[in-house]
Formats: C-alpha cells, sequence, structure tokens
C-alpha cells in the first residue's frame, strides 16, 4: 500500500533531524518501552543512516549533490548529533555501525561556505575523542571509533584556526623513482574532482598505500622544483626531490583534535593498544598511532620536546624491545620517520646521543628479520652520521667497529637501492675513520 | 537465507597459535600458505589457516591490515569471514572456516576440465552477485573474481559421503545447514572506495580507483588502462569472465601468456564473439540468456555493464536451482582439497615438460610465459601494434629470460611502463604486490624465488620424475581413500576405530623431517657463504 503514496522525498535536513530523534531515543533506552517497538525504531534509525551515506557519498545511479550534502552537514553538527552518534553506536547493528562510521568520516571533508564546520564542532567537544580512543579497548567498537578517531585527528581544514599569515615551508621527502609518479598520480585524480584551479598536490607517504591514507596537502606552490637537495645534519642521506610549499594563504591545520589526544593521558594507552592480540585491532591502533605521531608536523614536534624523557623510555622499552615481531617492525619504521622528518630535528640530535638508544638499534640490526635490520639502519645511520658523537656512542662504535663493518659489508636490500647503498657507504666511511679520530 | 550485517558479534576463537593443530597445507602462494587445522578449544572445528609471512619483502602492511579490516567488517552469508586474525611470530595468522568443497577452480580442475553445466553456472553466479550487491553496497570491491576465489563449503556428513574429507573428528555435533553454500573469498587485493578516495573537497565524489590490481585474464579493460579510474564495473566485468572460465574450465584468451590477454583487451580485439569463434569447437551450446548475461556485462564500456543488482534480475538467473543442488551434481567424486592440492602441484610439473600449453591455471603464467614467447612469438604485431611492450629486445634470445619468466606479473608491468601514455597512475611496485598478494587460492602456486628456481632445475629430468611423481601421487591418493572408507565405516557405526591414523602420521613426520633437512642444507650452503666471505675479509687487510 505505501507505495500508492509516494511520500515526497525527505529533505537532507529532515533526514537528520530523524536520526537525531531516535538516536536521542535510543541513548535514553528507556525500559517501558517494548522490545518490539524499540527494534522498529532502531532498524528505521538504521535505514536513516543508509540515506544519509547516500547522499554524502552518492549511490550506483546518482554522484553526491554537493548544496544537498552542505545542507546535511550544516544540520548534522548544528546540535549535537555526532556525540549522540557516537555514543549510541554500540546499540546498533553491524551494517548501521559502517554507515555511521562513514558518515562520520566524510562530514569530516564536508565545507560548508568554505568551513569545515566539523573541526569547529570538534574543538568544542575534544572529549569526544576520548570516547573513539578508548574504543580500542571494546573488540566490537574497535574498529568503527578507531576509523572514526583517525578521521577526527587527520583533518585539515582550509578555512583554518591557524592564522593566515602563518606560512610554514614544508619540505617533502620522495624518495626514488615511485615517488614522483605517486604524486603525478594524487594531481590527476584531484584535478579531476575539484573545480577549482589551485595547484593541489597530494603526496603519499613512502610507506603508505595508494589506495587508502593519503597524505593531502592543499598547498599553493610558490617556487620551482629544486630538485636533488642533500641535506647534511637531518635528512642526510635522503635523496630528495626538494619542494618549496607554503600553505595556502587561507589554509591551515586543523590540529586541535590530534594536540588533545597528544596531550591527554590516552596517548601512553597505544603503547598497549599497538599490542592487542586481535591483528585487526592492533594494526589499527597502530595506524592511529602513526598517523598521530606524523601528521601535524609542528604539534607532534612540540609533543616530543615536552614529553621526550617518558615517550622514548615507553617507546623503546615498549615498542622497539617487544618481544613480539609485528610491533617492533612498525616501531622501527616509525620511529625512522619521526627522526627523519625535519621539524623533529631537535628530537633527534638528542635521541642519537644516547648510548642507551644505540644499544638498542644495534641489537635491531641483528635481528633476523631483513625489513627490520634495513629499517633500523636507516636510524642507525643518524647515530653514525651525527658530527657531534658524544665519546660514549664513539666508544660503543669504537668497540663494535669490526662487527659493525662486517655486518655492512654483508647488508643489501632486496631490491637495488642506490641511495640505501650511498648511505651505507657513508656510514661505512664515518665508522672506519673513528679510529683516526682515536688515535691522533 | 540470513540477513547480512545480523551477526556483530565476533566469534571467540582464540587468539593463539597452540590452540590450533594443522594438518595439511592445501595452498600456497609467495609469502602466504593456506592450512587446513582443527581447533580443539571450539569442538574441534575446522578451519583454513592464511598464514602471512611479513618476512617477505614483498608483504605490504597495510594493504594486509585493510584486508583483516574488510574480513572483520564484512558480513554476508556469501562472504568467507575470518574468525579471527593474529601474530604468531613473524607470521599473521588468518583464521577462517574451513570450505570443504574448496574452490570452483579446483573442483573443475579435478572433474569438469571443460567446464560445468549451465544450471551449475547459475546457481553458483547466482551467489555470487549476492556477495556482489553487498559488497558494492558496502563500497567494496574485490577486484579479484574468478574460479579460483569462489569456494564451496559442504557439510560435514555430506562430505563425508562424497569422500572428501577423511580427518574430521565425527564426534563433533555440526549445526550447520550450509550444505554448498557458495562463498567469495580472498580480499588479498579488495580495496574499499571509500577510503581510497580520502579527498577533501565540497562533497566527496564518486570515488575512483587508480591502481591495477586482479589477475591478468580477468582484469577488466579500464583496469588496465587504470589511469582512467574504474569503479564497481570492473568487478562486473571480471564476473563475466569468471562466467565464461565456468563455462569453459578456463578463462578466455588463458591460451596466450598473461601479458597479451592484457594487451587483447586493452586494444579491443576480444569480443564475446571472438572467444565463441575460437571456441566452436568444442561442441558446448550455451543458452541465448547466457550469452545475453556475459555480453553485457563484457562491454567494453564500463557505464554499459549492468550492477550486481541488476544482473540479478536477468533471465538467466530465473528459475535457477538452489545451492544443494551442486553438491549433488557437482562434487561427486571429488577428491579432498588437499589431495587437490597435491595434485595441482604435480600437474605442475608435469606440464612443463609438455610443448603444447594445456595447463589452465592462470597462476602458471611464469612457465607457460616462457613457451609461449619462444613458439608462438609475435604474430601480435601484425595486428598493428606499433609497441612491442612485452620484449622490448625480443629479437635475441636475451640473458635475463629466465628473471622474466620468473615473474611474469612484473613483465606484464614493463609492458606497462613502456607504454606511450605515461600518465600510468600505477606505480610497478605496488602492482607487483597486488598480484602477489593473491595468496589464498586453493590450487596455488609455489611462484616465490625459491620455487621458480627449483622447478627450472627439475626441469631437465622431467621424464621420469614425472611419472614416478605420479605415481606417488596415486599411491597418496589411494592411501586417502582407503583412510575415507575407514571413516565412513567408523561414522556409519561400524567397528575398530583404533589408532588408523598412524600410518598418516608417519607420513607426517617423514614430511617434516624432509623439511627439515632442506632447511639444513640451506643453512649449511649460507654458512659455507659466511666463511668463504670471511675468509676474503681476512686476507684483503692482511695484504
Amino acid at each position: 500500500m505505501k507505495s500508492l503514496f509516494k511520500s515526497k522525498p525527505k529533505t537532507p535536513v529532515d533526514l537528520v533531524r530523524q536520526t537525531r530523534e531516535l538516536l536521542v531515543y535510543a541513548d535514553l533506552n528507556s525500559p517501558d518501552t517494548r522490545e518490539i517497538k524499540r527494534e522498529e525504531k532502531m532498524i528505521e534509525l538504521s535505514k536513516l543512516l543508509r540515506e544519509l551515506k547516500s547522499i554524502l557519498y552518492g549511490n550506483s545511479e546518482t554522484e553526491p549533490v554537493s548544496e544537498a550534502c552542505a545542507q546535511l552537514t550544516q544540520e548534522f553538527f548544528r546540535e549535537n548529533t555526532l556525540r549522540l552518534l557516537i555514543v549510541c553506536l554500540p546499540k546498533l547493528n553491524l551494517e548501521a555501525r559502517k554507515d555511521a562510521t562513514q558518515v562520520v568520516a566524510n562530514l569530516q571533508r564536508q565545507q560548508v561556505h568554505s568551513r569545515l564546520i566539523a573541526c569547529d564542532y570538534l574543538e568544542k567537544n575534544l572529549d569526544l575523542m576520548d570516547i573513539l580512543v578508548l574504543g580500542y579497548e571494546n573488540t566490537d567498537m574497535a574498529l568503527h571509533y578507531g576509523a572514526m578517531l583517525r578521521e577526527c585527528i587527520r583533518h585539515q581544514s582550509v578555512a583554518s584556526k591557524v592564522s593566515p599569515s602563518v606560512s610554514e615551508k614544508v619540505l617533502i621527502n620522495l624518495p626514488k623513482v615511485t615517488r614522483p609518479l605517486y604524486v603525478l598520480a594524487g594531481m590527476y585524480s584531484f584535478r579531476k574532482t575539484e573545480k577549482e584551479t589551485t595547484p593541489v598536490l597530494l603526496l603519499g607517504n613512502s610507506d603508505l598505500g595508494l589506495n587508502g591514507e593519503w597524505m593531502i596537502w592543499r598547498l599553493e606552490l610558490i617556487g620551482v622544483p629544486l630538485p636533488l637537495l642533500p641535506f647534511r645534519e637531518s635528512d642526510l642521506m635522503l635523496d630528495v626531490f626538494c619542494f618549496q610549499f607554503t600553505l595556502a594563504a587561507d589554509g591551515g591545520l586543523c590540529w586541535k583534535a590530534a594536540g588533545y589526544v597528544l596531550e591527554s593521558e590516552h596517548v601512553k594507552k597505544f603503547f598497549d593498544y599497538i599490542q592487542l592480540p586481535n591483528f585487526d585491532i592492533a594494526a589499527d591502533a597502530a595506524a592511529t598511532f602513526k598517523e598521530l605521531m606524523t601528521r601535524h608536523k609542528s604539534t607532534v614536534a612540540e609533543f616530543l620536546t615536552k614529553n621526550y624523557d617518558w615517550f622514548f623510555a615507553e617507546f623503546n622499552t615498549k615498542l622497539l624491545e617487544s618481544t613480539n615481531y609485528i610491533t617492533r617492525r612498525q616501531a622501527i619504521k616509525l620511529l625512522g620517520d619521526m627522526l627523519l622528518d625535519r621539524s623533529n630535528s631537535g628530537v633527534m640530535t638528542r635521541y642519537v646521543s644516547s648510548r642507551d638508544n644505540l644499544r638498542i638499534l644495534m641489537n635491531l640490526l641483528r635481528e633476523s628479520s631483513k625489513s627490520i635490520q634495513i629499517e633500523a639502519f636507516h636510524v642507525f645511520k643518524l647515530f653514525a652520521a651525527n658530527q657531534h658523537k658524544p665519546p660514549d656512542i664513539v666508544s660503543i662504535l669504537l668497540a663494535n667497529r669490526s662487527k659493525l663493518l662486517r655486518l655492512f659489508a654483508d647488508f643489501k636490500t632486496d631490491k637495488e637501492d642506490e641511495q640505501f647503498e650511498a648511505d651505507k657507504a657513508l656510514v661505512v666511511k664515518e665508522i672506519a675513520a673513528l679510529e683516526t679520530q682515536d688515535q691522533p | 537465507m540470513a540477513q547480512p550485517g545480523q551477526e556483530p558479534k565476533r566469534t571467540n576463537y582464540p587468539l593463539d597459535p597452540h590452540s590450533y593443530r594443522i594438518l595439511d597445507e592445501i595452498g600456497r602462494g609467495v609469502s602466504a600458505i593456506v592450512y587446513k587445522a582443527i581447533c580443539d578449544p571450539m569442538d574441534s572445528a575446522l578451519v583454513a589457516i592464511k598464514a602471512i609471512d611479513f618476512n617477505k619483502s614483498r608483504t605490504d602492511f597495510d594493504t594486509v591490515r585493510r584486508e583483516a579490516k574488510t574480513m572483520s567488517l564484512l558480513s554476508h552469508p556469501n562472504i568467507l569471514r575470518a574468525h579471527c586474525s593474529f601474530m604468531a611470530e613473524s607470521r599473521l595468522w588468518v583464521v577462517m572456516p574451513f570450505m570443504s568443497g574448496g574452490s570452483l577452480q579446483s573442483i573443475m580442475g579435478g572433474l569438469y576440465p571443460n567446464g560445468l553445466s549451465e544450471q551449475c553456472i547459475a546457481a553458483v553466479l547466482k551467489e555470487v552477485l549476492h556477495a556482489l550487491c553487498y559488497l558494492h553496497g558496502q563500497g567494496h570491491l574485490h577486484r579479484d573474481i574468478k574460479a579460483g576465489n569462489i569456494l564451496i563449503e559442504v557439510s560435514p556428513q555430506s562430505a563425508v559421503l562424497l569422500g572428501i574429507m577423511n580427518d574430521v573428528a565425527f564426534s563433533t555435533v555440526f549445526l550447520t545447514d550450509s550444505n554448498g553454500s557458495v562463498k567469495l573469498a580472498d580480499f588479498g587485493v579488495s580495496a574499499s572506495i571509500y577510503e581510497s578516495n580520502s579527498g577533501h573537497g565540497s562533497s566527496a565524489r564518486r570515488p575512483m580507483l587508480t591502481d591495477l590490481a586482479g589477475t591478468p585474464y580477468w582484469m577488466a579493460p579500464e583496469v588496465i588502462h587504470s589511469h582512467n579510474g574504474y569503479s564497481v564495473k570492473a568487478d562486473i566485468w571480471s564476473f563475466g569472465i569468471t562466467a565464461l572460465e565456468l563455462a569453459h574450465g578456463r578463462p578466455p584468451l588463458s591460451h596466450l601468456p598473461p601479458s597479451k590477454s592484457l594487451l587483447m583487451k586493452m586494444t579491443k580485439r576480444f569480443r564475446f564473439s571472438d572467444y565463441e569463434k575460437t571456441k566452436s569447437s568444442s561442441s558446448k551450446k550455451f543458452s541465448k540468456a547466457f550469452r545475453d548475461m556475459v555480453g553485457l556485462c563484457l562491454d567494453q564500456d564500463p557505464s554499459k555493464r549492468p550492477c550486481a543488482e541488476k544482473l540479478l534480475k536477468h533471465s538467466f538467473f530465473k528459475n535457477c536451482k538452489g545451492t544443494d543442488f551442486l553438491v549433488k551434481n557437482v562434487l561427486q567424486g571429488l577428491s579432498s582439497v588437499e589431495q587437490r592440492f597435491r595434485g595441482s602441484k604435480l600437474q605442475r610439473l608435469a606440464s612443463m615438460n609438455r610443448s603444447t600449453d594445456d595447463d589452465d591455471e592462470g597462476d602458471d603464467e611464469g612457465f607457460s610465459f616462457m613457451k609461449q614467447r619462444r613458439i608462438s612469438g609475435w604474430n601480435f604485431n601484425e595486428d598493428g601494434f606499433e609497441l612491442d611492450p612485452v620484449f622490448p629486445t625480443n629479437k635475441d634470445e636475451d640473458p635475463d629470460i629466465v628473471k622474466q619468466v620468473r615473474f611474469g606479473g612484473e613483465t606484464v608491468i614493463q609492458n606497462r611502463g613502456g607504454d606511450s601514455e605515461a600518465s600510468d597512475s600505477s606505480s610497478p611496485g605496488k602492482v607487483i604486490d597486488a598480484q602477489l598478494g593473491d595468496q589464498m587460492k586453493v590450487c596455488s602456486k609455489t611462484g616465490d624465488n625459491d620455487g621458480g628456481g627449483e622447478a627450472e632445475m627439475g626441469g631437465g629430468s622431467v621424464g621420469r620424475a614425472d611419472v614416478v611423481g605420479s605415481l606417488l601421487f596415486l599411491k597418496k591418493s589411494l592411501d586417502d581413500q582407503r583412510q575415507s572408507v575407514r571413516n565412513m565405516i567408523v561414522f556409519l557405526g561400524g567397528g575398530e576405530s583404533v589408532d588408523v591414523n598412524r600410518e598418516e602420521q608417519l607420513v607426517q613426520v617423514i614430511e617434516n623431517l624432509k623439511g627439515e633437512l632442506e632447511r639444513e642444507k640451506k643453512r649449511r650452503f649460507e654458512l659455507e657463504m659466511e666463511l668463504e666471505f670471511l675468509k676474503l675479509q681476512l686476507s684483503s687487510p692482511s695484504e
């Protein structure tokens, strides 16, 4: 019968309102309501979430309409729908949870009058981040909350809180052949979807896949690329194509959410989440941790400088010296990413002056796993290349000189890698030269 | 049939390797091995464990992470879902339900080398379409649809009667009504189109993927031209190719090496009708509905291909049989999954020596590749190709041919690299990863570096080794048959349930010891090398 009276299509605003009403209902969970009625309402809620998703993403027949998306976004953040949705997520079924997660992820990127209002909302509701982080402790919710969390901490705003005068130079490492291709690919596909003519560049971090977590920067290209500018100090051995960018005049990063998580006690929990037995959850936590530690450069640098002692103590003992293979492997990779980032050069200098750190790195160099060895080398080279090595570092290197040289003589990547060979040669040279220094 | 999404609770399979008893190997890829195992704490449930080795350089952590996430968030009766996944040393164990029927590709390989009947095909494909509707509705692409990734579940009772299971603890009460259920597996290369395009913008546009993945024969033209971006319709193409595969026992163009198959599609020379022509000798007649359905899927223009939901309404799927029909009509006389796996290994060895390229496994790309190169040369140039992308210097028998042979996939990529359309958005490394990540075929390849080398060496004396191999296989198969008869007797209440497994255990022990010996040999060799090296080191500074 229903089909006879085709109700006129609901507007995005209506849909959000109804969703909110049902969420309020689900949240209250009043015991006197009958089970059947409750179930009906939950089914209705699931349907609404699916409709919201199809407005935001389009479906097999239609492309998303930006006007509808904007209306939806505005209504969504006008009141506390996001909070309700996050709180009620455990009460939804699997499909509805997935829809909700995708809706939330999409909303983080919706602009209304060239503002990311999700960003504004989050800044006033930073405690939501607590719920999302603690989600890792619930096996059923971890992947949903984890995905939302990553979207919240990664997103950047175009109309941003950061003052427009901030002109940040961003150096991007694009080692070796594949990288320019990635960038081209990113540019290509992005241009297709973006009407604006502002030069836009998508950068894939070297270890990120093409599919997923792109680091996306909306940057204005100001300079001509300066190819192959080798860095002597912090980035020393990377074959870098150095581009100079500044953030677009109206641009900036919405770093508050990430900053909040970093500053909260929760950041410590990640050391444990990464090692949870369920692989999918542990891996998701690791991806989030990496995002936290690498995404918002200046926030991260500030955090690491302030929290150096406890952070690296935990990092070393819990992660680098973990008994869990995959934890060690991910941790050493992340450490390399962090230390080799220019914005962390101060932290790097401190790290490579500690003999405890060197000991740990040398142990990792001895691992049977090639991948760990290679990643460990990328950190170890910083110790060796440091031009102001403390005496105890020098003495350790000297004591192990022959062992190290022997190791490096046999040390190869699977694929030919000129840069790696060059790095290796430099490290070998440094270590070999130590002796002459020692015997003046 | 169960509704999707009604199962938000995780099953509580144990997260440590000691709770599982490995019974046999049932599949092998470059960096993964699939085992059949029993999980004791879960009432001795049978499981398949895919063990992915992170130490193999090609295993990309992020890809695996996404795969694991995808698998644990999907819930549909026609999609193989993981019970759980956890790390065991440097290997990731993905624990899945054991599908005793194995893959359709392995079923065809054993019993229906020339394809299945239309009724069976319709029954199978309908289930696959259900899975695709769900996947696509979720914004996921499967990207590697083929018979090798379509698995059949057979209830243990039927399995015993069919003789394809012989080592189950029959005391277990099985509460499954999923006899003959069809499940789509292997998300090794599947990607989420929602996740891929995390680009910002005033609104999120229809996402398009731009990297290359999948297995060449099944790949849609726009996937090959992947800088154009592609969408769920690429899966529909593969679905159409899979239909042909089921009808003929092998995918179209599989008599060509994979790179040529790619090339054919790229240049649009491949038409369904062409395929029909070349195959007309094989006396098989297909209904109008079937041909029409496949034709729709294989439209060069992705936008003209129907979506999965629409396909479900196609007349070909009307009056389609249920899946128990499959069990009764398809699986009779089938050997067990592990036997088929062993058989496929031997077949591959044997096929190396044959001059005609009859092996029907897409996974044998490496070997068929070399032969093709020598036999059929470059007829393709006649068709007006400017580019000679596969072997740019192919006039000479260049010395690196062995390398190219070994990495069939890589060569395919090289050809793309040489393609004048350089806006190619895929990076070579990525593609190889994707192809090699394709690990869960039940009938599989041993195409990793070691395997390749071994097989080549074996090539010289295949004649005798071949025969001996086949005989050994036969013997093993007879043993297995005996075992299954015994099991049946036990199952039907017949007497002595004594330690019948002893012989098998001994065989297992011997195999383990053999493996150990190999490893020892390898280690010795390495140590010797190291010694040599040290000697060299010693002698050089002393001058």
